[in-house]
């Protein structure tokens, strides 16, 4: 059997919470920010290495950023994964979730033959979950999003099963696809000093705009249709609060009583 | 350096961290009052490949070098010193291995040093800070060398699986040997009960006739003083980056409170005899911290640094006791109960005021250092 190819798309992002809105783009102002490979991904990373000891496979690791993002990459490539690759162009900057999609999916064509792509649910900073489904519609494959359990269910075809809010779904697909995953589908494994040390010895290619075969319109944040008007931080509502005394059953009971005041019981 | 190794120590630490906070530092309590570490616990240590980290790639470890090891040991601590203890008694240990031993005897050992402990067992009843004092002995038969005695109060003792144990083989002079648990007449004794560091096991083992061949003896026989320096000096450097981990904890602690705290309608941080602890604690952590470094770097520049390794013990130990003093003192009640762990910080930096050689041996140690320029 041909060993396949999964490709796990991985983000960087900042490792606090505390990021502030640029001005004037509105978007988020992630310059000079330690990054850290978003927690979802990891989860991706691992399905995938999971899968490769299951089946004959490749893992390659695909990302789109600045040069430092190569930092996300090599975690990735300690944990296992056995390339990488960076898109990395002033071109690409300001990209919107469908301006990513495109190069991301072009990137993968240009990859070539691979057989499942995957993505954690959504990154962390910006929280969308779009990228992955975008890149599905882009290269024209079947697309499963928020999978908790991922396995391969015979040589071309691959079984996920689906939380949603309130229902559960198993969905089947043909490879090639696209997958997004939750975090409840594995623990990921933490890269070994030895394995990220030889993480180092893997391969690691920077692809630029002229390494890709890409429509310009599209890119950066000119091809971006996405505008973000306004962006604000709400104000925290201060609220009344009420003390309760007394011991614990005086306690309950003042509960009771205002609980039932505001007819909420 | 390169810029390859600069990426891999950033990733390096960027794990351990990650390990530290959902591994081991949640164990920090717990082990203080079982006075043992969990099940599994070790071994997940062990699979995830801690114990290979300053093993050189030909034997299967990491290679990465002495500063790198001592900043993730430093690490570790701000969680939980009892592990990253355990982590320098196998280091320093595989590190005399590495520096003394033969060939054959590194290509048997050393790729086994990334799944088992190692431990340096110098102790005995009859002489711990005086060598000459211990009565183990290894005496020649034939073709081998047969040892017999007691070590006593090994650092990872019981739990590590091989042993270079230092013993007598004439009346004044001291060798080192390796011994495995698995050889006929090896056997574990006592275990410690101490007061702090209480998830490092210490314990006793037995050597009743054990039969070992030329191979295992580390160095040449009467090198037993020079090696038992070096495994000191080796963990001095990493008790120092050890006991800068502990003042990190403790300055987290202690700020942390400080920030939420009031005395009255004044805050804590308002006040200037927090002001003064939290200083004397952060120059205390710094202070040691740089003795560590400096002495890591001039080992890792192939130059001597027994001094400077003696110094980062020395005052690293005393000065965590002191910021431990400190940030019991800023959290008052809280800071002296032991449903915090203020009071198990200074427990396990008092450990290291004597362990590996006193304070006070330390002191002319220094002394003579200077005498000597």
């Amino acid at each position: 059997m041909k060993p396949k190819t999964i490709v796990v798309c991985i983000k960087q992002v900042p490792e606090t919470n505390e990021v502030t809105i640029d001005p004037q783009t509105h978007n988020l102002d992630r310059r000079g920010l330690a990054g850290i490979m978003n927690p979802f991904d990891k989860n991706a990373v691992e399905q995938a290495l999971q899968l490769a000891d299951q089946t004959p496979a490749k893992v390659v690791l695909l990302s789109m950023g600045p040069d430092d993002y190569a930092e996300s990459l090599r975690e990735g490539m300690a944990m296992g994964a056995d390339a990488g690759y960076l898109l990395s162009d002033r071109a690409f900057a300001g990209a919107d979730t469908l301006a990513t999609g495109y190069v991301i999916a072009q990137a993968i064509k240009q990859i070539g033959e691979v057989d499942l792509v995957l993505f954690g649910r959504q990154a962390v900073d910006a929280d969308t979950g779009q990228v992955g489904p975008i890149v599905a519609e882009f290269l024209h494959q079947p697309q499963i999003t928020y999978a908790a359990s991922l396995r391969l269910s015979g040589d071309n075809e691959i079984t996920a099963e689906r939380l949603l809010e309130d229902t559960k779904q198993t969905l089947v697909a043909q490879l090639p696809a696209v997958v997004t995953v939750r975090s409840e589908l594995n623990t990921p494994r933490y890269p070994t000093p030895r394995n990220i040390q030889l993480s180092f010895e893997k391969p690691l290619t920077i692809w630029h705009h002229d390494d890709l075969d890409l429509d310009d319109s599209r890119l950066g944040q000119a091809g971006s249709p996405t505008i973000v008007t306004k962006v604000y931080e709400p104000k925290p509502t201060k609220r009344e609060l009420t003390s309760l005394t007394g011991t614990p059953t005086e306690a309950a009971s003042q509960l009771i009583k205002a609980l039932k005041a505001h007819q909420l019981i | 350096m390169s810029s390859t190794t600069a990426a891999a120590e950033k990733l390096l630490l960027q794990m351990v961290d990650d390990y530290t906070e959902r591994e081991i530092s949640p164990q920090d309590m717990p082990m203080d009052q079982a006075g043992d570490f969990p099940e599994g616990f070790i071994q997940h240590l062990t699979d995830t490949g801690f114990l290979g980290i300053m093993l050189p790639q030909e034997f299967g470890g990491a290679g990465f070098g002495p500063e790198i090891t001592a900043s993730v040991l430093n690490h570790i601590a701000r969680g939980n010193a009892s592990t990253a203890v355990t982590l320098e008694g196998h280091f320093k240990t595989v590190d005399q291995i590495l520096k003394f031993g033969t060939p054959a005897l590194q290509k048997q050992l050393l790729p086994t040093a990334n799944d088992r402990i190692f431990a340096f067992s110098m102790t005995e009843a009859s002489g711990g800070s005086n060598p000459l004092g211990i009565s183990s002995t290894a005496t020649r038969e034939g073709n081998h060398w047969v040892l017999n005695g007691d070590k006593i109060m090994i650092t990872n003792g019981g739990l590590a699986a091989v042993y270079c144990v230092l013993v007598k083989t004439a009346p004044q002079e001291l060798s080192v040997f390796v011994v495995d648990q698995d050889m006929p007449g090896f056997s574990f004794g006592k275990r410690e009960d101490f007061i702090g560091l209480r998830g490092t096991p210490v314990g006793e083992i037995v050597m009743d006739h054990i039969i070992v061949d030329d191979d295992h003896l580390l160095g040449k026989l009467g090198d037993g003083g020079r090696i038992g320096d070096s495994a000191h000096d080796d963990a001095r450097i990493l008790m120092g980056a050890v006991l800068t981990g502990i003042m990190e904890h403790d300055l987290k602690i202690a700020t942390d409170y400080a920030k939420e705290r009031k005395a009255g309608q004044t805050p804590l941080t308002d006040l200037q005899v927090t002001h003064r602890k939290i200083a004397d604690i952060a120059m205390r952590k710094e202070t040691t911290k740089l003795l560590y470094q400096r002495a890591d770097q001039l080992k890792a520049a192939g130059k001597p640094y027994s001094e400077e390794a003696a110094m980062a013990k020395a005052h690293g130990s005393r000065a965590a006791v002191s910021a431990g003093d400190d940030t019991l003192q800023i959290l008052a009640g809280y800071g002296y109960s032991r449903e915090y762990p203020v009071e198990h910080l200074i427990r396990d930096a008092r450990a290291m005021e004597i362990a590996e050689g006193t304070v006070e041996k330390m002191r002319s140690a220094i002394a003579k250092a200077e005498f000597n320029k």
